[in-house]
């Protein structure tokens, strides 16, 4: 007995020993590189001496695929970083997936960012890790900096990943929300101008009368989309018939944000649907379809129009574009009531808050990882992560700008291509140039003008030049400056507060009155929208109302830029 | 056995009544430390969990440590209580959970008599069989499968359709009226083989001299399965009623999430998805526990008050 506890005890203090002796080599090696850091250190300190491999465990809120393993640019990191990344890709439900984490306090090292998470204590401030060790995130993110701040406690734990500009962006790609219509239908037609709603659904229903089915399938005039969080489908439309940018569920009106879904212009959009259903435009199984059942009629090309958020069914398009059915694509229409209103679809990207990474309390060397990313977010890794590899994935043509040649659109496209020679699961969330690089190419292949046009498909060209037009986007009016709380959507209406239970309230009364009054025999519309109107009313409003204008007052006294 | 050896052992006085007594204690003492195993794992995961209920009385917040909770009595329960939907959603579960009790039996028991009446082996095994596989198949697929039938132009519109029941296609999912029905059948068509097996087990317990006597007193077929497989088979249905009016909360959750949507909104919300978006999509996991609470506070009341009836009326008991 005597004899064992004697070995246990001089174990012990062994592992102890060699437990301090590494701990000790640990925090010395971390005091030199931070005591001479300067941004060209940072930038080259790696090629003297050899690159300390380390892995990033890191948590993507959203699913996705892993990148192959010997994955071209994820391999140039490692080479000159020594960063791997280790991804964890959510499955399932993402308030689950978090409450789980939360619950046992077990985070990666990174995890891309959610209200939850922050109200949780998840991640760690950035601002004094930026200052010490990032000069070119610190650069990055200068004009932006009070707008990062979290609206609780002033920190910022968060890294915005869309939405900081350093020019106003050429865009030939519209992923907002508009009034979509299939290319045939306005090419039957003779090209129209299509400014109003009533325009829009006689196109679709004198299409419909001539084409009753398309490729065999019944045609669907009108799809809507309300399945779970994808609810602006039926939701969001009326803000913007008046004229409003995309603030969710509120109007914002000199200032003040109020709710519009028992308004009388929200009334019109409803009686106009109704009509139309009773008229047969709109699909019959539209409310009780789920996403899947929605994207498929959208791929079976049978669906003539839709109001929802381009990205939404951005799949369903691709796979249009895949069978070849280019007509059966979609354009935006910025529809208005009528011609005296000034659409205002297209906003100024606004810094996309609660989105892109931060580090989690768990990081064992969150100085290492913010530092990575100080190197990622210069120009020349920038180049790599949007454009790819000079002469692999792209050329340099003799005015120095970046074009591709068919096949490198191609890969582009391809999805299985992606996963080996993108870092997409990486650049997605993590912090970007956008606008342009100092050499003028701009920082998103699809945004590059010359290269848009050289990539685009004969039917479209052709589309196209018959509007005039060099961009669908175009189809939209320039969007004015935009408010500087503007988008009043991503206000946090904190979990559990009033103004959220109004929310949740107010959104399963739409959810249940709207399709109602839709269906309903157009006598009975009126009845069907009073008991919609007096049960929000019910509601306790003022909260979600309170709660929104705070949060915007709030940002308009600290997001001062400049 | 277990006496003399005590006897042997401690050469004291045995008893014939087994009292507790040290002597009996350390003669079974092997028994009682395999019993340890067991005991720690009920207590581990089925009393300390129940600390967890103060969640419901506090403000939870995770991440922070007990002490920092903010208590705030019923508040939760309040909540849970006085909304406006609260009756709605507790009508529906009943509601569901009732008829998917009744179907559920009738439809079991039945099935489980006709299978027991097939003298080929090689049928019963194949009806059996099939019968019991949806049982294997996940909620969201049998709602996919549900929904696709159910569509426009779905199967069961066809038939309908075919045989001139109908003029025009019902939209099975946007009518209120049918939604119970709907996840009644659903639960059926998933369930009905499975629950059927344990009925069988029973049968082939019952004594075949019986049936051999009825034979002799000229019973017909349906006598027989009237006279002695029912009353064969009592006792079972007996405790599986009595275990199934404990969940009588339980009307499911995934088929009604799945199958539900706005039109039928006030029929298919359970209290399920009422928890789940008031309580866990809102990170009020207080509101959750709460509810959580009174479900357990009823199905052991509704288990207690079930199993009295049964003792009342001289039937098998559970407890």
């Amino acid at each position: 007995m005597g004899g064992t506890s004697k070995t246990w005890l001089r174990l012990g203090t062994i592992l102890l020993l060699s437990l301090s002796v590494v701990l000790s080599g640990c925090s010395g090696g971390n005091a030199k590189p931070s005591g001479n850091n300067t941004p060209e250190q940072t930038a080259t300190g790696n090629n003297d001496g050899k690159v300390e491999p380390f892995e990033i465990s890191i948590f993507i809120g959203e699913a996705g695929q892993q990148p192959t393993p010997d994955n071209k640019i994820y391999k140039k990191i490692k080479e000159e970083t020594g960063a791997t990344f280790k991804f964890e890709f959510l499955a399932g439900d993402i308030d689950q997936k978090l409450g789980v984490m939360i619950a046992g306090g077990d985070y990666p090292d990174m995890m891309t960012g959610n209200t939850k998470l922050t109200a949780a204590g998840a991640y760690i401030p950035l601002e004094d890790l930026i200052e010490e060790h990032a000069p070119n995130l610190k650069k990055h993110y200068e004009k932006y900096w009070n707008m990062m701040k979290d609206p609780n406690d002033g920190h910022i734990y968060i890294l915005p990943n869309y939405g900081v500009l350093n020019a106003d962006p050429a865009s030939n790609w519209y992923a907002g929300p508009a009034f979509w219509i299939q290319k045939a239908v306005l090419e039957d037609a003779g090209y129209p101008q299509v400014k109003t709603l009533d325009e829009y659904f006689d196109l679709i229903a004198k299409y419909k009368e001539k084409y009753p089915t398309i490729d065999g399938t019944p045609t669907i005039g009108f799809e809507i989309l309300n399945y779970d969080w994808r609810n602006w489908s039926l939701f969001n439309a009326p803000q913007h018939l008046i004229g409003h940018p995309n603030d969710g569920g509120v109007v914002v009106k000199d200032g003040k944000a109020e709710i519009f879904a028992d308004k009388d212009y929200a009334k019109r959009y409803y009686q106009k649907l109704n009509e139309m259903n009773a008229a047969g435009l709109v699909d019959k199984e539209a409310f009780t379809q789920n996403y899947d059942q929605y994207m498929a009629k959208i791929s079976s090309g049978a669906v003539l129009g839709m109001f929802d958020q381009h990205w939404n069914f951005q799949t369903a398009e691709e796979s249009l574009i895949t069978q070849e059915k280019l007509e059966r694509t979609y354009i935006g229409l910025p529809l208005v009531y009528d011609t005296s209103i000034r659409d205002h679809y297209k906003d100024r990207p606004a810094l996309n808050l609660n989105n892109g990474f931060g580090i989690s309390v768990n990081a064992k060397d969150p100085v290492k990882i913010i530092k990575l990313m100080d190197r990622l977010i210069e120009e020349d890794w920038q180049k790599i992560l949007s454009w790819g590899i000079p002469d692999e994935d792209y050329y340099v043509n003799e005015e120095g700008r970046f074009m591709k040649t068919q096949e490198q659109r191609d890969n582009f496209n391809d999805g299985t291509w992606k996963l080996a020679n993108k870092a997409d699961a990486w650049f997605k969330f993590a912090p970007k140039m956008e606008g342009y690089f100092s050499d003028g190419n701009s920082t998103d292949a699809a945004a590059q003008p010359e290269e848009f046009k050289a990539g685009l498909k004969p039917y479209d060209r052709q589309f196209l030049e018959a509007y005039g037009f060099d961009s669908p986007v175009d189809f939209f009016s320039e969007a004015p400056e935009n408010d500087i709380a503007y988008p009043a959507w991503s206000v946090d209406l904190v979990d559990g507060s009033e103004a959220k239970i109004v929310n949740t309230k107010q959104n399963e009364l739409s959810t249940k009155y709207l399709p109602k009054a839709i269906l309903a025999k157009p006598a009975d519309f009126e009845n069907v929208w009073n008991e919609y109107v007096s049960e929000i009313r019910k509601l306790n409003i003022k909260a979600y109302e309170d709660r929104i204008n705070e949060v915007l007052q709030w940002r308009r006294d600290t997001w001062s830029v400049k | 056995m277990d006496e003399t050896l005590t006897k042997d052992r401690t050469g004291r006085k045995s008893k014939k009544e087994k009292k507790m007594t040290w002597s009996l204690i350390k003669s079974q003492s092997q028994l009682i430390y395999m019993s340890v195993p067991l005991l720690a794992y009920i207590v581990l995961f089925a009393y300390v969990p129940i600390w967890g209920w103060t969640m419901a009385f506090q403000d939870y917040k995770p991440a922070r440590s007990f002490s920092d909770q903010k208590w705030v009595g019923f508040k939760h329960f309040e909540f849970l209580f006085k909304d406006d939907s609260f009756l709605q959603v507790l009508r529906n579960t009943l509601a569901m959970s009732v008829i998917n009790l009744i179907l559920g039996f009738t439809t079991a028991i039945i099935l489980a008599l006709l299978l027991n009446e097939i003298k080929k082996v090689f049928w019963k095994r194949t009806v059996q069989t099939i019968s019991y596989l949806p049982h294997f198949l996940s909620w969201i697929i049998v709602t996919g499968i549900v929904a696709t039938s159910l569509a426009s132009d779905g199967i069961v519109n066809d038939v309908l359709l075919k045989l001139n029941l109908i003029k025009e296609p019902i939209q099975w999912l946007s009518e209120g009226k049918y939604f119970w029905g709907i996840v009644g059948a659903s639960h059926v068509w998933k369930e009905v083989g499975w629950n059927t097996i344990i009925y069988l087990a029973a049968m082939s317990a019952i004594d075949p001299a019986l049936y051999e006597a009825a034979d002799i007193d000229g019973a017909s077929r349906y006598r027989k399965m009237l006279h002695i497989t029912l009353p064969g088979i009592k006792p079972t249905i007996i405790i599986l009623l009595i275990m199934s009016i404990g969940h009588i909360l339980e009307a499911g959750f995934e088929v009604q999430y799945l199958l539900g949507n706005g039109l039928v909104l006030d029929w298919s919300q359970t209290i399920d998805i009422f928890v789940l978006k008031y309580g866990l999509a809102q990170g009020n996991y207080s509101l959750a526990t709460a509810a959580g609470i009174f479900k357990t506070v009823v199905s052991v009341t509704m288990l207690l008050f079930a199993n009295w009836m049964a003792k009342r009326l001289g039937e098998e008991r559970l407890l």
